[in-house]
């Protein structure tokens, strides 16, 4: 068994075809003429655009708009002047085409490897991609057809550069499998969305296969195996059917309403992370935004963002949602996250300190500016403001008040904003539980954070190796809690929603139903999964395994139960 | 010469297409586009220097036109930057 980066789910079975280097030696000194060379080199790059804008057609047509854009970053990146102009000038000084186009894309690749950033460093290898290719043109050597390889072949390459994976054709590619490269890279996107298996960065694998050598590519787990013994090969045959299966019943709940068994309506949503992310919620088929973190906005900067910057993303999102609802969670800073420009003291206990809604009221010109950004966007969707880490009634009345005065403000300068905009509270602290029914009087809705609300009712820091096992939903007193909170939250006639990681816990997901629970709101890629487990619950069942639940003592004797009731 | 400091806004910074979008649109003026940033000068009529800069979402750069066009350049430098680069 080897191990390498999960790149793209799923489980391929096939035929090893190694991909191998080619040889791209020449002789240094056989520059013929400053003209002969660049009028070579001028050729290979005709050619090269050529073939390269070819490539980016066809990729449109079969995969996809975005996956066409890196290969035409080829041509732009070709047409630069301090590209071909830099070859072209080392030409003149008499060397060979080769040996120009190969300085000055190694120039690049090493200032672009180097950068700390990992979008970035991957235009080396576009790169890299731009000179093998020239390279081989002014050599005149062929490449290989990956379009014509057999059906049933698993890919096996050092990388695989853009060019090549273009002309991977799903129908006969059932793996990939490279040394280097990870889950953003190049490969790995065009891996999912072509949706063939793909474990990258495995040390050494085209040494260790080859070809016809039997494969499978667990691109779900990150494991391969080579030539495996006759019990793994049924064993994972079964495993890439069970995968199928799920996937094409998951496939059945796209475009459909989120209902349980008995046909009860419940909503959700997405959490996302960046404006940007909102699309993915929609193609996910999110039914709304039931947590869009603000913190990006404030993180990897030396300043405060302006109120145009706060406005410009919050309207992003809320546009790309179009009617649906946009909860905007306001600055939760403090705690583990860190921002160096706010100067916030080193605290003893940052998780107890001076952080969220509290260092907000602390400061509140800044927390102005967010609301303010956030009640401009409000004009052109659906948006909701949400409070983290309230723990009493006057921190949720002092954010209204705020929320208000912006409100006049821009009344009286004549900008637009929804007056009826909601406020509610993030409901994760065991104070703001005990007191839920008084927060429900004054808030227009609740959302469960499951992360903090654990970790506070059991008094436990999850990132400490020697504590983390007390951390889990499924402990009596965080379940007494959540119920807690729905139930007052319901009884009042609010929504309750909930935007932690438990929201799309198969086995949380039957108690939520039979709490009350409005709102599911997840992460993208798991919409699809949670939408199918709510269709399983009726309210009845999911009312009948709660009572049971909640008569349990342990949290060893609930996640038994609910791991044996579990419907996926 | 003319020139304005801006405030990068765009989720994604210099990237390859923001970085392609500038740089195109900078090249059909006749004036010198540069870009300063944190201490160092970029061309900005070419998107390997662009992209090459680094310059990531929140970051202060000066861009400075020199040349017959160059209030225009500058113009149309600050509206695309401004306007988020296409991002």
């Amino acid at each position: 068994m080897l191990n390498g980066i999960a790149a793209s789910r799923g489980i391929g079975i096939g035929s090893v075809c190694v991909i191998g280097e080619t040889d791209l030696s020449y002789d240094k000194n056989k520059a013929k003429g400053v003209t002969e060379e660049k009028a070579r080199f001028q050729k290979a790059v005709r050619d090269f655009k050529e073939e390269t804008m070819a490539m980016a057609e066809d990729v449109r047509k079969r995969i996809g708009a975005k996956e066409a854009e890196i290969l035409e970053g080829h041509l732009v990146m070709i047409s630069d002047p301090s590209m071909a102009g830099e070859m072209e000038k080392m030409m003149e000084t008499g060397q060979c085409a080769e040996a120009a186009v190969e300085a000055v894309c190694d120039m690049f690749i090493g200032m672009f490897s180097k950068m700390d950033d990992d979008m970035m460093r991957q235009r080396a290898s576009d790169i890299g991609d731009i000179k093998v290719s020239l390279l081989k043109l002014l050599l005149g050597i062929e490449d290989v057809d990956i379009r014509h390889v057999a059906p049933g072949t698993v890919l096996v390459a050092k990388d695989l550069t853009p060019s090549m994976t273009s002309q991977i054709v799903k129908e006969n590619v059932v793996g990939i499998l490279t040394e280097v490269g990870g889950k953003t890279s190049h490969s790995a996107i065009l891996a999912r969305s072509l949706e063939i298996p793909a474990v990258l960065s495995v040390p050494n694998i085209t040494e260790l296969v080859k070809n016809k050598d039997t494969a499978i590519v667990d691109g779900t787990e990150g494991v391969v195996y080579i030539n495996p013994e006759g019990d793994t090969l049924s064993a994972y045959i079964r495993k890439r059917e069970d995968f199928i299966r799920k996937q094409s019943e998951l496939q059945g709940f796209l475009g459909k309403e989120t209902v349980t068994a008995d046909g009860e309506r419940v909503e959700l949503f997405c959490n996302i992370g960046t404006p940007k992310d909102a699309a993915k919620a929609v193609e996910c088929d999110g039914e709304g935004i039931g947590l869009f973190r603000t913190e990006f906005l404030f993180m990897d900067r030396s300043h405060m963002p302006t109120e145009e910057e706060q406005f410009a993303a919050y309207k992003q999102a809320v546009t790309t949602m179009g009617t649906r609802a946009v909860i905007i969670r306001t600055l939760d800073i403090g705690g583990d996250k860190d921002i160096p420009y706010l100067e916030m003291k080193k605290e003893e206990n940052p998780f107890l300190g001076y952080r969220a809604v509290r260092y907000c009221l602390g400061n509140p010109e800044s927390y102005r500016i967010q609301l303010r950004a956030i009640l401009r966007a409000s004009a052109f969707g659906k948006i909701k403001i949400m409070v983290p880490l309230v723990t009493c009634v006057e921190e949720l009345r002092s954010v209204k008040r705020m929320v208000e005065e912006q409100k006049r403000a821009l009344e009286k300068e004549g900008v637009a904003f929804d007056k009826e905009i909601e406020v509610g509270c993030m409901m994760e602290t065991p104070a703001a539980s005990l007191i839920a029914d008084l927060l429900a009087k004054e808030a227009d809705f609740f959302s469960i954070g499951t992360n903090d609300l654990t970790q506070y009712t059991m008094s436990v820091d999850r990132g400490n190796a020697d504590v983390a096992y007390l951390y889990s939903t499924f402990q009596p007193s965080v379940l007494r809690s959540i119920k807690n909170i729905i139930e007052e939250g319901r009884k009042a006639g609010i929504p309750v929603g909930m935007c932690g990681e438990a929201a799309a816990d198969p086995m949380m997901i039957p108690l939520l139903i039979a709490f009350g629970l409005t709102e599911f709101s997840v992460n993208p890629v798991l919409v699809l999964s949670a939408r199918c487990t709510i269709s399983k619950w009726s309210v009845k069942e999911a009312r009948e395994l709660a009572e049971r639940v909640m008569a349990l003592t342990t949290e060893e004797e609930i996640a038994a139960l609910l791991k044996r009731e579990m419907r996926e | 010469m003319v020139s304005q400091k801006i405030i990068v806004t765009n989720e994604q910074g210099m990237h390859m297409r923001p970085a392609s979008v500038f740089s195109q649109a900078m090249s059909k003026y006749a004036s010198s586009v540069k870009i300063q940033f944190n201490g160092t000068e970029y061309d900005a009529k070419s998107v390997m220097m662009l992209m090459s800069a680094c310059i990531k979402c929140g970051a202060e750069i000066e861009i400075q036109c020199d040349g017959a066009d160059e209030a225009d350049a500058l113009k149309e430098a600050i509206n695309l930057v401004e306007s988020g680069l296409g991002d």
